[in-house]
């Protein structure tokens, strides 16, 4: 009995850890992808809040949060009210098997603990693409249950441009599997260790670098990002599904989009880029005898590539323009499609070819 | 179309492959990025300079003598275009020749800022300023009287001319008081 309530403390802790964690980088986000955009505008971003405007999504979050909560009328009140819910609870749902740091365990009342990941459960991966589906689910009911042609049309759109990316975000992910033969995060970012030439972007015998490209293409257009933001395009549709959102419900919606970000950052960091080991064999830190504090090293290193991701993405918007619906279904049925499930057979014959000489 | 030989052709499906646009894009942003030049004002922390014929709110003038150089002829409210100007015209007391606007109304809430009025005066008794930051809370603030104009023109033209007799000493025969003209040497 003190054992259950013991790891249900440390488990609860370690979400409370994460979430807190997330959230803070979601704050973040919503500055820095201003501060970015404007800087490569010739902006200045938010200057007002705070020195230079670092308070700013504080005062964002407080004005959210004191306004008012209008249900349209004729609006489904119960899915209105569901859909910002179950937008953002799978996208911060996920986190629970994202590795952030080295998979040492250490004894702690007599329990073994992973300090590091909250859950290591061996179909991580598939747990985590299960979960971003039922984010659509919250864009759909959204979009449906605001009674407005606007929100529909986001919705409509986004149900057609999930399903297609999402494809494609799982098919770049089998290569991946097939070369680390598990699902479960831990042992496909532990698999990667020793340098960046055994990340599986530029790994031997199958370098998924294909597959990379692939799976960040779509994890843009999977988390309504620009260039694929049709869901929400602000110049033909308002504002998409959450048109008729304001105040918290708005917010939910917005935190599930960053989160999701954050979310596919972190996997494509787990996945491709070796998640938190250092692009050199080891750590220095370990290198120089600070052997128990060798796991900031890989925490920073697993950030540094998040944070990455997440530059990119502010990139990519400050770049590109909307691409158009039907360019958006041809990418991504006649050109990602293809590559990814040629990228499948290239790598599973390499994999046979190598098992059989290794 | 010409057509295009299959070097081109190979070409330009390597710069699809490898989104070779895509990559000019954002190195052009990343470049924006790297050499970090707003163009942005502070705006109520800092302004811009205007420039000087920056056609800002109206004003009327006085001579240096204090004087108000309006002489109420009417044609700033026939000139302009959105009737924002109405002009009471009266008599000097006491001086027949000579005619002043007893009362004077601007309704800036109508006003375009075209500055027909300013070309139509006679004798420059309006102005347009460089005060632009104009926004009150109630739209009736904007229903100016002749002494809130008068007010603006000057704060804003402190230094102000010399009576037209003064200046023109040849020239100037229009509501001019011929008592107080300088008398020309015999």
């Amino acid at each position: 009995m003190t054992e259950l309530s013991l790891r249900l403390a440390v488990s609860l802790a370690q979400i409370a850890a994460v979430m807190g964690i997330v959230m803070l980088t979601v704050m973040i986000l919503t500055l820095a992808e201003r501060k970015v955009l404007g800087w490569m505008q010739d902006r200045m971003g938010p200057m007002e809040v705070g020195p230079y405007g670092i308070l700013q999504p504080i005062a964002d979050g407080l004005k959210l949060f004191f306004k008012e909560d209008i249900v349209p009328a004729g609006a489904n009140k119960f899915m209105f009210s569901l859909a910002p819910i179950l937008a953002m609870v799978p996208a911060l749902i996920g986190f629970a098997v994202i590795p952030f740091g080295p998979s040492e365990t250490i004894e702690l009342f007599g329990m073994t603990i992973k300090p590091f990941v909250i859950s290591d459960i061996n179909i991580g991966v598939l747990y985590i693409l299960a979960f971003a589906s039922i984010g659509a689910y919250g864009i759909i009911l959204g979009g449906w249950a605001s009674n407005s042609k606007y929100s529909l049309l986001g919705g409509l759109r986004s149900a057609a441009q999930i399903i297609s990316y999402e494809l494609n975000v799982g098919l770049a992910i089998v290569g991946v599997l097939i070369m680390a033969g598990s699902l479960s995060l831990v042992k496909i970012t532990d698999a990667q260790a020793g340098g960046f030439w055994h990340w599986y972007v530029f790994a031997f015998p199958a370098p998924q670098i294909f597959a990379f490209v692939v799976y960040v293409i779509s994890a843009v257009a999977e988390t309504n990002r620009v260039p694929f933001d049709l869901p929400e395009a602000e110049s033909e549709l308002v504002a998409g599904f959450f048109t008729e959102y304001s105040g918290m419900r708005f917010a939910f919606f917005f935190i599930a989009e960053y989160a999701n970000m954050v979310l596919v950052s972190c996997v494509a960091a787990a996945l491709f880029l070796g998640g938190w080991n250092a692009p050199y064999p080891g750590t220095i830190l370990a290198h120089i005898g600070l052997e128990p504090f060798a796991w900031i090293e890989g925490v920073a290193w697993f950030t540094v590539k998040v944070y990455g991701f997440l530059f990119l993405f502010f990139w990519l918007r400050a770049t590109l323009p909307r691409l158009r619906y039907d360019q958006l279904m041809k990418f991504g049925w006649k050109v990602m499609l293809p590559i990814a499930l040629a990228n499948i057979v290239v790598t599973a014959i390499a994999m046979y070819i190598y098992n059989q000489f290794k | 179309m010409a057509q295009a030989t299959t070097s081109e052709r190979f070409i330009t499906w390597l710069k699809t492959m490898t989104f070779y646009e895509l990559l000019v894009g954002m190195k052009a942003t990343m470049s924006h990025l790297i050499h970090y030049k707003p163009i942005t004002l502070q705006y109520p922390h800092e302004k811009r300079t205007l420039p000087d014929n920056y056609r800002g709110m109206l004003a009327l003038l006085r001579y240096d003598d204090e004087t108000e150089k309006c002489v109420g002829c009417d044609l700033c409210e026939a000139a302009c275009p959105s009737r924002v100007i109405r002009v009471v015209s009266a008599e000097v007391p006491g001086e027949p020749t000579k005619r002043y606007s007893k009362e004077y109304y601007m309704d800036m809430t109508r006003c375009l800022f075209c500055g027909m009025c300013v070309e139509a005066c006679p004798v420059d008794a309006l102005a347009m300023t460089r005060e632009f930051e104009w926004a009150v809370f109630d739209k009736r603030d904007l229903q100016l009287n002749k002494q809130q104009l008068l007010a603006i023109g000057d704060r804003s033209f402190p230094v102000r001319e010399k009576r037209l007799e003064l200046q023109h000493q040849n020239v100037a025969f229009f509501n001019v008081a011929f008592t107080h003209m300088p008398q020309k040497p015999k």
